[in-house]
């Protein structure tokens, strides 16, 4: 027998997987980021989370110029604009930010002025999910839409890390991935740590009410934490659409229950969890077979599920227990 | 001129009103917590606020900062309604405040508590910050030493770099008022700043409020249970009773008011 039925396929192809689960991995930290960030200021979760990233994915396709099937309002249509993919990227994603800024207009902040439970905002957020999903129905239809296959200029489709008789192939779009999602990771948790905004965030998140009586308008941090909100789940969005495909608008709602995995297995609201926890999930679904690759998530989340058992406050999360 | 000496005068006297509560009521599903107050801070005084538990002090805080509107009645600060304001806007106006049941952030350092207070005072941009431009540094640099400055004054400079959380508790009280010094307030509200501390203390408490109400020109309005402390410290006296007010005036007179022997000092 060989060490393990999943390691049989060689020393190179741990390698590949290794590098292939922290780019998805690091996807699913941006994403869980988003999803934390508004959970450390509100203390909820926004449903509506995996709807910005399936918008950010939409709108960075049209940016790049991608035209529109034959099912929906805007068929065959196309923006007369081909934005290079990482200008579209950007504004893609900036636009998903400002998609986030409106639900919490309009699903989040009317509830809150009110004094409502927090916990009825699930169920708005939900309800723009819902609604997102079926105006992006609506518009562009649910075919797949994939990329255009240049977007990248002149590199090549993969690059070879191993030599040319044990060749170890990594796609371009891999390592793009990886790079961008941790550029993002890197800024955002100086902007955290080392900024005032950063310290005033987390006041806000830590104690709003004194925040706001030290002057701390918290109104405009929780917008700010909104827009941040969806541009991460814009950028996670269009990485992961321009590696596979756009697989439709209900592209984001497994994405979404994959990143709520992701915030659980690190601590609810911890901004180091998020990352290590999308870090685990990408390399236990990387080192899943080919053979069996149609159940990686059920395997992720079984792993989740056990880690849960021993650890329920999250990897890097603090004890429930001390919190109360 | 001469209307500039007399304001001197007056300020000088305690007689220009800075803070003015108006008919101020506020009621909570049936239960009046606050019943029809008014009285008037001026300017420099060290102004006690005293009462049975739930006489509705902590409530009228809460009014006076925003934090809850009033039922009815105004609030008038540097004769400018500040009735209807957001919690920070009434912050930016200059008041700040300190909480009974402390509200530190307890996961920063005590240093990062008394700087972000002063996030509003500061002016560099968002992509300055993270670019980490000169101006943006100097102003980190400027924000860092007005915060030590102030932790000296409350005697926690040397505790600067330490976890607010494991502060003792009479230092975590100290470290709320240096954290409202640096909203840079001419009202300061403090809630029951003495409490949890031993007589020594509390007389070093006492001396800090005088000296600090000097040092930065401010107005202090305070709640405390201690009878000794705030009879000492303050030159005019507010008494509440089931949301009502029953007496105010200078400390000897409020300490000889029958209704105030009845409600509250006669408890003692």
């Amino acid at each position: 027998m060989q060490a393990s039925f999943l390691f049989n396929h060689g020393h190179h192809s741990i390698f590949t997987a290794i590098l292939n689960g922290l780019s998805i991995g690091s996807v699913y930290a941006i994403f869980a980021l988003g999803y934390t960030l508004v959970f450390s200021i509100l203390g909820i979760i926004n449903f509506a989370h995996g709807a910005i990233f399936t918008l950010g994915a939409y709108f960075s396709y049209t940016l790049t110029g991608g035209a529109f099937g034959f099912n929906g309002l805007l068929a065959n249509a196309s923006l007369p604009i081909h934005l290079p993919f990482l200008f579209a990227l950007v504004l893609g994603s900036i636009l998903a930010g400002i998609a986030s800024v409106i639900v919490e207009r309009l699903a989040f902040r009317p509830l809150r002025k009110r004094g409502a439970d927090p916990l009825l905002t699930l169920v708005s957020s939900l309800g723009a999910a819902v609604v997102i999903v079926n105006v992006i129905q609506y518009l562009v239809g649910s075919e797949i839409y994939t990329f255009p296959s240049d977007i990248y200029g002149r590199l090549p489709a993969s690059i070879n890390f191993g030599t040319v008789e044990r060749p170890i192939a990594i796609r371009t779009v891999q390592i793009v991935i990886f790079s961008v999602s941790a550029l993002i990771v890197s800024i955002l948790t100086y902007f955290i740590n080392f900024t005032r905004f950063g310290k005033a965030l987390q006041a806000v998140s830590e104690d709003a009410i004194t925040a706001s009586l030290l002057g701390i308008n918290t109104e405009k941090f929780i917008t700010f934490t909104f827009f941040l909100s969806g541009f991460l789940a814009g950028l996670a969005g269009t990485l992961v659409g321009s590696s596979v495909s756009i697989a439709g608008p209900y592209f984001g709602i497994a994405f979404g229950l994959k990143g709520l995995g992701v915030i659980v297995l690190g601590g609810l609201g911890n901004i180091p969890g998020a990352v290590l926890g999308g870090l685990v999930i990408g390399l236990a679904e990387a080192f899943v077979p080919a053979d069996y690759s149609g159940y990686k998530e059920a395997i992720a989340f079984a792993l989740l599920f056990m880690m849960l058992l021993v650890r329920p406050q999250g990897l890097l999360g603090r004890s429930v227990i001390q919190k109360v | 001129m001469a209307t500039g000496i007399i304001e001197a005068r007056m300020e000088q006297h305690g007689q220009f009103p800075l803070l003015e509560v108006q008919q101020v009521t506020r009621r909570f599903s049936g239960l009046v917590a606050v019943n029809q107050v008014s009285f008037t801070v001026a300017q420099g005084d060290i102004f006690g606020l005293i009462g049975p538990n739930g006489a509705g002090k902590t409530t009228l805080f809460n009014v006076i900062t925003g934090l809850i509107p009033p039922s009815s009645g105004q609030l008038i600060y540097q004769n400018q309604r500040i009735t209807k304001l957001q919690p920070h806007r009434i912050a930016a106006k200059g008041i700040a405040r300190t909480f009974q049941n402390l509200r530190l952030f307890g996961n920063l350092s005590v240093l990062e508590n008394v700087a972000i207070a002063r996030h509003t005072h500061r002016r560099s941009g968002l992509v300055q910050e993270i670019l980490r431009t000169p101006r943006a540094i100097a102003e980190e640099r400027q924000t860092h030493l007005k915060a030590l400055e102030l932790l000296a004054w409350v005697g926690l400079a040397e505790k600067a770099e330490q976890t607010a959380r494991n502060l003792s508790y009479g230092d975590q009280r100290r470290l709320e008022i240096a954290r409202a010094l640096a909203v840079e307030p001419r009202l300061l509200l403090l809630d029951e700043p003495a409490a949890g501390m031993n007589p020594n203390e509390k007389a070093a408490l006492s001396q800090l409020i005088r000296q600090l109400r000097d040092a930065f020109n401010l107005t202090i309005v305070l709640i405390e249970h201690h009878v000794p402390l705030v009879m000492g410290l303050c030159n005019q006296i507010a008494v509440l009773d089931f949301g009502q007010l029953i007496a105010i005036g200078q400390p000897e007179v409020v300490r000889q008011d029958p209704a105030v022997i009845a409600a509250y000092l006669g408890k003692e």
